[in-house]
């Protein structure tokens, strides 16, 4: 099949070429390790270490009680003073310290007093102090033998919520995924264009439908190879959630790569030079970026521009995206936003096809 | 050999006229390219050389005329007609990503007939080079390569546009031997140049065009035998001399004094010439320290048709 061969041949073009490369994956990678350095989630994050001065049946009971809760890993240190050095080192970010003779305070002199020491400075140690917090709360409770008027379940405590990074992974991804399609279509076109190497091909009998056909679906394929590494990394590194029905985003991602390619074509049809086609195309990627909630939900924007964005083809793409990813939700749960996208993606096709030069 | 009888035309262009805006770049050209040949479309730069290929290749659509190649009209049948022609474009790159290799290969696929690409590379002596990306070859290589990709479908016609600009002259005379043994394939030849030494050498027959118009067509060496004064000679003297009566020297049409003891005549009969500068030196005492006759070519030829240079 002659444009499976074309598909092969465009892909390996753009992988060879390393300074699309950089753009394509290293730059929106570069993104999700900062986030996912600053907000995400590591395991050292969610271990405590817990020293047990009183060694009685209160504090075992406790302990085993602590090692039932979800998403955090208790470990137990012998020598409080070693423990801290190890908290010093940023070897351990939680220590929970039980004092001498719980059991005794306990039942002679409430309240007893365990000390968590945690490092404020780490964004998620709120979280996690608070998830401690309540277990005490509960334990307290259960040691009182009054009615429990208000339970608390363990369970119910989750400090998986929807963090910063799980907020902004399907955006880089998109992100990345746009000013790819959008800036290294654009630039390939002027730069054949440039070089004649389109003249060239249609002095051959190739279909030059063909010969498009195999760039948008290079395109297509690498989106998805970008899309799965972008988020792969975010979830594997750095404990991102993506939930959501699979085939249904790699669905939603090629139908928006779409519109992003038709813009490309229609940059690369106005751009003589291949600098031409950068500039461009970043003028058109970076405001999308900016105003569509990549980085920030729409909502904090002035309620003009809010308005304006949800009929740019990036913010309905990414409230789709982002609903499918976070919130498993369905297709049809966005009937506005993806006709929004669905209008672009016939518009920008006619004037991709109507704006088009060989020459 | 080259022979001329009408059922041999592998292209035929019929009154061919291309606008742009106002300016018609091609203006009326017709003229017929016979199998086996190497035929030669010499102009200045803007003469519509360029244009007029473009018709022929189906790149460029013709305001009013016709071109065919092998028989195929290109404006009904341009699929079949860039089936069977091989095309070089003037500066036209291939793809800085693929080894030469890979472009050939993918090229192939464009097309039903196919030629080998080792035999081609190594044809035009690139074969150590198959893995090397266009970038890396000199400037003559580059042309080479360009030149081999034209054969990729076996092409009965190829047509070059401007093949050796911008190459020096021992890279430009490598390609000529080149494009000489393509045609002794059997292929036929098609070329453009603004080189009147590479017509000469190369073409069997020319078209010497200006202006979207074609002004002669002829062999090189018939359009020079054409020509008023085929001469030039040129003698070197003292300047203390009277040189009028070189004017009056049988088949003098001019004389171009440079002040200092050169003079040139454009004569129409190098023989008479040559024995009137004789007679004059052995009167007037004037030595004649130098002598020579060049034929005149087609430089000459285009001057004589347009009163201007070709490189102008």
């Amino acid at each position: 099949m002659l444009i499976f061969h074309l598909t092969i041949a465009n892909l390996k073009m753009i992988s060879r070429n390393r300074q699309s490369l950089f753009w394509a994956l290293a730059f929106p990678l570069i993104f999700v390790v900062v986030f996912g350095t600053f907000f995400g989630e590591s395991d050292t994050a969610t271990t405590i270490a817990v020293i047990d001065n009183a060694q009685d049946d209160v504090s075992r009971q406790l302990i085993s009680n602590l090692r039932e809760l979800e998403d955090l890993n208790v470990e137990e240190r012998e020598n409080e003073r070693l423990a801290r050095k190890e908290f010093n080192d940023g070897d351990l970010n939680y220590l929970l310290i039980i004092p001498e003779g719980l059991q005794a305070t306990v039942q002679n002199d409430p309240p007893a007093r365990v000390t968590v020491v945690y490092d404020d400075t780490n964004p998620i140690g709120e979280i996690v102090v608070g998830l401690v917090d309540r277990f005490i709360d509960q334990a307290n409770l259960e040691m009182s033998n009054a009615p429990i008027r208000l339970a608390l379940t363990i369970e119910g405590v989750s400090i998986r919520e929807v963090d910063y990074l799980d907020f902004v992974l399907p955006g880089l991804a998109v992100w990345g995924v746009m000013s790819f399609s959008v800036i290294g279509l654009a630039a390939t076109i002027s730069s054949y264009r440039e070089k004649k190497i389109l003249t060239r091909i249609l002095a051959t009998p190739l279909s030059v439908s063909i010969f498009f056909a195999s760039q948008v679906l290079a395109y297509l394929v690498l989106a998805l190879i970008q899309a799965t590494i972008i988020l792969s990394v975010g979830v594997l590194a750095f404990g991102a959630s993506v939930e959501g029905n699979l085939l249904v985003i790699a669905l939603l991602l090629l139908m928006g790569n779409l519109v992003f390619l038709n813009l490309g074509f229609i940059v690369g049809a106005y751009a003589k030079t291949v600098q031409a086609a950068s500039g461009l195309g970043n003028a058109v990627v970076l405001p999308l970026m900016f105003f569509s909630g990549v980085f920030f939900p729409t909502d904090n924007l002035p309620l003009v521009l809010q308005t304006l964005v949800e009929f740019l083809p990036l913010a309905p793409m990414l409230e789709t995206f982002r609903g499918v990813i976070l919130e498993s939700k369905s297709l049809t749960d966005f009937p506005a936003q993806l006709s929004v996208l669905a209008g672009w993606l016939v518009g920008t096709a006619i004037v991709a096809v109507k704006t088009f030069r060989f020459r | 050999m080259v022979s001329s009888s009408s059922d041999d035309v592998v292209i035929k262009v019929e009154d061919l006229v291309k606008s742009f805006g106002d300016l018609n770049a091609v203006d009326g050209v017709s003229f017929e390219v016979h199998k086996g040949e190497i035929f030669g479309i010499l102009g200045p730069n803007g003469a519509g050389k360029t244009t007029t290929l473009e018709c022929i290749e189906g790149l460029s659509e013709p305001t009013s005329g016709r071109t065919f190649v092998l028989g195929m009209e290109t404006q009904i049948e341009p699929e079949n007609v860039k089936q069977r022609i091989g095309v070089q474009l003037q500066a036209s790159a291939y793809f800085d990503y693929l080894t030469l290799e890979e472009i050939l290969n993918l090229f192939a696929r464009f097309y039903k007939r196919r030629a080998s690409t080792s035999e081609l590379l190594e044809r035009v002596g690139l074969l150590d080079k198959a893995k090397s990306r266009v970038k890396t070859l000199s400037g003559g290589q580059q042309q080479r390569f360009t030149i081999a990709a034209t054969l990729i479908n076996e092409p009965e016609v190829i047509i070059l546009d401007e093949p050796t600009t911008g190459l020096d002259p021992q890279a430009r005379r490598s390609l000529w031997d080149f494009i000489q043994s393509i045609n002794a394939d059997g292929r036929t030849v098609v070329l453009t140049t603004h080189y009147m030494e590479e017509a000469e050498f190369l073409c069997h027959r020319i078209a010497i065009m200006d202006n979207g118009k074609i002004v002669a067509m002829d062999s090189p060496e018939n359009l020079v035998r054409a020509l008023p004064v085929p001469f030039e000679v040129k003698i070197i003297t003292g300047s203390e001399y009277n040189l009028d009566a070189l004017s009056n020297l049988t088949g003098v049409q001019d004389v171009v004094d440079d002040g200092e003891g050169t003079v040139r005549m454009r004569s129409s009969d190098a023989a008479a010439t040559v024995s009137g500068i004789m007679a004059w030196s052995g009167q007037s005492g004037a030595p004649v320290k130098h002598l020579e006759v060049t034929p005149s070519n087609l430089e000459d030829v285009f001057l004589s048709l347009t009163g201007r240079g070709l490189q102008e």
